[in-house]
């Protein structure tokens, strides 16, 4: 129920048997199925959701109702909308699931006590935010000064196998593309339709 | 609020799991049905859907699975069953919000079971610690979910518990089955909630009160 958590926190911080029970205490399983959501943009973040097993997916929707996938999650990631999460402030995101999954979630009371009481935790937490701001920037520079081959092959990179699992539309979207550029840029690179 | 929560009701083929059922169903919620009673859980399941094409309700066969899907659980069992429900359930319970409805009468239905300086409530937060329990729907029949308003008054239900903010949530669920919510206290305040259950269930038989009676607290 947490095998895929733990190993995760003890590849960046290292935790006793103790620790972890301790953890263990603060954490909610839950199992969420396929296009279920565990937020909807408007309400507050009320949690880090952590993928133990399936995958979600976080998108945006504008005026026009385009939807924008601004992440995926597959086992072992995070997800959720960390500005309301951190201010409370209602959700710009919608989180929902892409397949049947398990997830570990960590409400704002449990962050909070886990911040105050386990300094390892908030090394993890640290450590996590750090790498989720930098895959931020990387983003960012991807879509504003790569080329499309580029771009496609850095997404490949940080989501390995994501093409088995996750519809071309769904990639296109979370590249800023229609699915017809995404299939002319993978035809390019020989990567078939 | 507009993230559908997923409620489990476990023993929803009893009378009082039936009526809350029925209606949670009404508000922006997912429910996942379970009790011992296949046939009866499907009954509700069919009654819900015939009466409200777009509920979003589903029998299930295991109390663990259900529990785990939900964020919300909803104990409808009679109190000597909730030990062995809270082993079975434990482990998903954990951070959730397990409501207690309980009332722990004792077989000739004049006096409780538990020691006076306990309650049903609070024996269940022993075996759930990592839950948030909280009592709720203690007070109120089955028959009570049907007709929320009585003489006119809209009855009156308590909602006791450690956590504030699981409170608010149950507030917001018994407001949804149609009651007024009254957030009375800490868990503790359930050994209260309790005996005057055991008090309303004395005097609907002997006065005759037919099921459908509660609490209405006056003020101005």
């Amino acid at each position: 129920m947490y095998e895929v958590f733990f190993r995760s926190f003890n590849e960046r911080v290292s935790l006793t048997k103790e620790e972890e029970e301790f953890v263990k205490q603060f954490l909610t399983p839950k199992k969420l199925r396929k296009k279920q959501f565990i937020l909807q943009e408007g309400d507050v973040c009320k949690y880090i959701c952590f993928v133990e097993k399936g995958a979600l997916k976080s998108y945006s929707v504008d005026a026009n109702g385009t939807e924008s996938i601004i992440q995926f999650a597959l086992e072992g990631w995070t997800i959720s909308d960390l500005y309301s999460f951190l201010t409370a402030e209602p959700a710009t995101y919608n989180i929902d699931a892409l397949e049947d999954s398990e997830l570990v979630l960590i409400s704002k009371a449990s962050h909070e006590t886990l911040l105050e009481k386990l300094p390892k935790y908030e090394t993890y937490i640290r450590l996590q935010i750090t790498g989720a701001y930098i895959a931020l920037q990387k983003r960012i520079t991807s879509v504003i000064s790569l080329p499309l081959e580029e771009r496609y092959k850095n997404f490949i990179a940080l989501y390995p196998n994501i093409a088995q699992r996750v519809p071309q539309h769904m990639i296109a979207s979370y590249m800023g593309l229609t699915p017809e550029t995404l299939s002319r840029v993978r035809k390019k690179m020989n990567l078939g339709k | 609020m507009s993230t559908k929560q997923t409620i489990a009701v476990i023993g929803a083929s009893g009378s009082m799991g039936a009526a809350i059922s029925k209606s949670l169903s009404k508000g922006n919620n997912r429910l996942l049905l379970f009790g011992s009673e296949k046939e009866g859980v499907d009954a509700i399941v069919n009654d819900i859907r015939s009466a409200n094409a777009a509920a979003d309700v589903e029998a299930l066969e295991c109390a663990a699975n259900a529990s785990w899907e939900a964020d919300i659980i909803i104990l409808a069992v009679p109190y000597e069953a909730e030990k062995e429900i809270a082993e079975k359930i434990r482990e998903v319970a954990n951070q959730k919000i397990v409501i207690s409805i309980a009332n722990p009468l004792n077989e000739t239905y004049d006096g409780l079971v538990t020691a006076p300086d306990t309650s049903a409530a609070e024996e269940l937060q022993k075996l759930l610690p990592n839950s948030k329990v909280i009592k709720a729907f203690n007070t109120t029949f089955a028959a009570d979910f049907a007709t929320p308003v009585i003489d006119g008054k809209r009855v009156d239900a308590f909602v006791a518990g450690n956590d504030d903010e699981g409170v608010d949530i149950v507030s917001e669920l018994v407001k949804t089955a149609g009651f007024n919510p009254i957030a009375a206290g800490k868990l503790s305040v359930s050994r209260t909630l309790e005996n005057m259950q055991l008090l309303l269930i004395r005097l609907g038989m002997k006065y005759n009160y037919n099921w459908l009676a509660g609490w209405k607290i006056l003020s101005n």
